[in-house]
């Protein structure tokens, strides 16, 4: 069934933007290959946490340069996704270990009692490259998005200064802030309802929703993915007026 | 500009007073409640699973104070296990604070941290967003408002899909006219929002009368009451939600300020340029429910794989729920863009004449 739906979503692709239709389609594909690989490399045991920072970084390699093209614009994003991606680590980091949101609570056990609980993984670990994988996708966007338009504007006004531009920075980026919360918000409403149907039919008090591991962990994932293209917005900024401004990275420009 | 400070104090303190009922609301719990003050780890056994693998079990002999019941301020003793993974279990150490029941404990204190953290994204959405940044802020509350109305009528027994289909387009309508207000440009976005829902709505049902979603796994959601079907229906309806939303916002924002400049703008130019935004917001567009989806089953994919389950089989059986989430999430997508280039369009148009 599922192959049936990718069929559709093809057509729908090459019907909407054509070639670039079919490049959206592969980087989809690309993108899953390089996802399962990264499942499959921290199944087997190496360090998650940087098995996924690296992920984050060939996906965003690959969205800007391969979708968007080499340029300063997609340079100047790539920079700044991973300055968040550090800033956001460090806050996922001791927020997962402080609320200790590792392995799973008892409300999965019906999911998971098929299997073995010794599998000699940290699940901690496990849980902070998830929620560094999940804020990637919104960070990318918001981030392109900036660097892009903050780009239109400098080159139609070059003699804009560079606090100038970061204020219009701020401002472009507070455009897309509200539609991409959103996006955020409807996406992980559908992944989060599940849980919340069960809280509402066990009948648990908002206590115990609240100190419940399965709750703390869907939402600090939610809140983290929310910052990440939050924070995004001042550091593209900064970093894009800096660079358009004193004309770096343009050397080896390719489209 | 004063309204802002006002309501950026106010937050100011609500945040403060927060922080200090989750530090002292011990009483308002049932399960005793005790703050970790001392803690001895002991190695107890070494155990071997079928595929090899070493899992170290500790024993922990957790002191601690009791913070509420008649009881309080009493130390008490209790046995805890952990292992290397804590697939299940948990360590803890000196300063936790953690719930007690029948000697043992049932978890860790987490209100707090879930305060803290909405706390955080309130203050950088605030500075960073600005009066948007509140106005976002605004509509996230009351959707969720909205979202827990329906549960407790879902709970009186209303039938889910058609609670979920009315409760789409409330939230089509409030999200719109509050992020943008009342305007041409908003009338434009939620009819073409709500005409690309129902399309979507159609697509999903035709989806499943076809294929009955043959091959989705439903397993992780069979502790619940309602058919997993319908509930994986309603759940991929609102998931796409945000994204039709935004793209037929920023459809009708571009359409709107193209024939401001020019009224006698051409159809033909109209579709060309929404071709144009369109082709740069799918893919961004796609790529946010790609990582939001797909990030999730990592947990439950690490476990399977740990226990010798094959990649393939773990994609084909357990996997396929996400996946079919992403699929018609992305479909909305693209089916929204055609929907609303020819919607805002119309619209557009017809005022021109």
């Amino acid at each position: 069934m599922n192959i049936f739906l990718a069929i559709i979503l093809f057509i729908l692709l090459v019907i909407i933007s054509r070639k670039k239709g079919i490049k959206i389609f592969f980087s989809i594909i690309i993108n899953f290959i390089l996802l399962i690989i990264t499942f499959y490399l921290i199944a087997l045991g190496l360090n998650p946490i940087f098995v996924s920072i690296i992920f984050c970084l060939i996906t965003s390699y690959i969205v800007l340069f391969y979708i968007n093209g080499k340029n300063q614009k997609t340079k100047t994003s790539f920079i700044a996704i991973f300055i968040v991606l550090l800033l956001m680590l460090l806050f996922i980091y001791i927020i997962v270990i402080k609320a200790k949101l590792g392995g799973f609570g008892s409300e999965s056990s019906e999911e998971i009692n098929m299997f073995s609980y010794d599998i000699n993984i940290n699940m901690i670990t496990i849980e902070i490259s998830l929620i560094i994988i999940g804020l990637i996708g919104a960070t990318i966007d918001s981030s392109i998005a900036i660097s892009s338009a903050l780009y239109e504007v400098y080159y139609n006004n070059p003699d804009l200064s560079t606090k100038n531009l970061i204020k219009s920075g701020m401002s472009i980026g507070k455009d897309i802030l509200t539609t991409t919360i959103n996006t955020l918000f409807f996406a992980y409403l559908c992944d989060f309802m599940t849980l919340l149907i069960w809280f509402k039919i066990s009948k648990y008090s908002l206590g115990d929703i609240l100190n419940a591991k399965v709750f703390a962990s869907e939402f600090i994932k939610i809140l983290s993915s929310g910052l990440g293209c939050i924070i995004i917005i001042p550091i593209t900024s900064i970093i894009s007026a800096y660079i358009y401004k004193n004309r770096l990275l343009i050397e080896e420009e390719t489209s | 500009m004063k309204k802002r400070k006002i309501i950026l104090f106010l937050l100011l303190i609500l945040s403060i007073i927060s922080i200090y009922i989750v530090n002292n609301n011990y009483n308002f719990y049932k399960e005793k409640i005790i703050k970790i003050s001392n803690v001895k780890n002991k190695l107890e056994t070494v155990e071997k699973s079928p595929f090899g693998l070493e899992e170290k079990y500790y024993k922990q002999i957790i002191t601690g104070k009791l913070l509420n019941t008649k009881d309080k301020n009493k130390t008490i003793t209790v046995e805890n296990t952990y292992t290397t993974s804590n697939v299940v279990t948990e360590k803890y150490s000196k300063n936790d604070i953690v719930f007690i029941k029948d000697n043992t404990i049932i978890g860790l204190k987490r209100d707090k941290y879930i305060i803290y953290a909405i706390i955080i994204f309130v203050i950088f959405i605030s500075i960073i967003g600005n009066k948007v940044g509140l106005i976002s802020l605004a509509s996230l509350i009351i959707n969720i408002t909205i979202f827990t109305i329906g549960l407790t009528l879902y709970q009186k027994g209303i039938n889910l899909i058609l609670l979920i289909i009315f409760e789409t387009v409330i939230f089509t309508i409030v999200s719109l006219l509050i992020t943008n207000g009342y305007n041409k440009k908003t009338k434009s976005a939620i009819i073409s929002s709500l005409i690309s829902i129902f399309v979507l709505i159609g697509l999903i049902m035709l989806v499943k009368i076809i294929t009955k979603y043959n091959g989705i796994n439903f397993n992780g959601m069979s502790f619940l009451t309602t058919p997993p079907e319908d509930v994986f229906t309603a759940e991929i309806i609102i998931g796409g939600l945000g994204a039709i939303m935004d793209v037929a916002i920023t459809l009708s924002s571009s359409f709107d300020e193209l024939v401001k400049k020019n009224k006698k703008i051409s159809c033909e130019a109209l579709k060309e340029s929404a071709k144009n935004i369109s082709q740069d917001i799918t893919s961004t567009m796609i790529n946010v429910l790609f990582f939001t989806y797909l990030s999730s089953a990592l947990p439950t994919l690490i476990l399977a794989l740990r226990n010798g389950f094959t990649l393939k089989n773990y994609i084909t059986s357990n996997y396929s729920l996400e996946l079919t989430r992403f699929l018609i999430g992305s479909i909305g997508i693209t089916l929204t863009i055609i929907v609303s280039t020819y919607s805002c369009l119309y619209i557009y148009k017809k005022e021109a004449k």
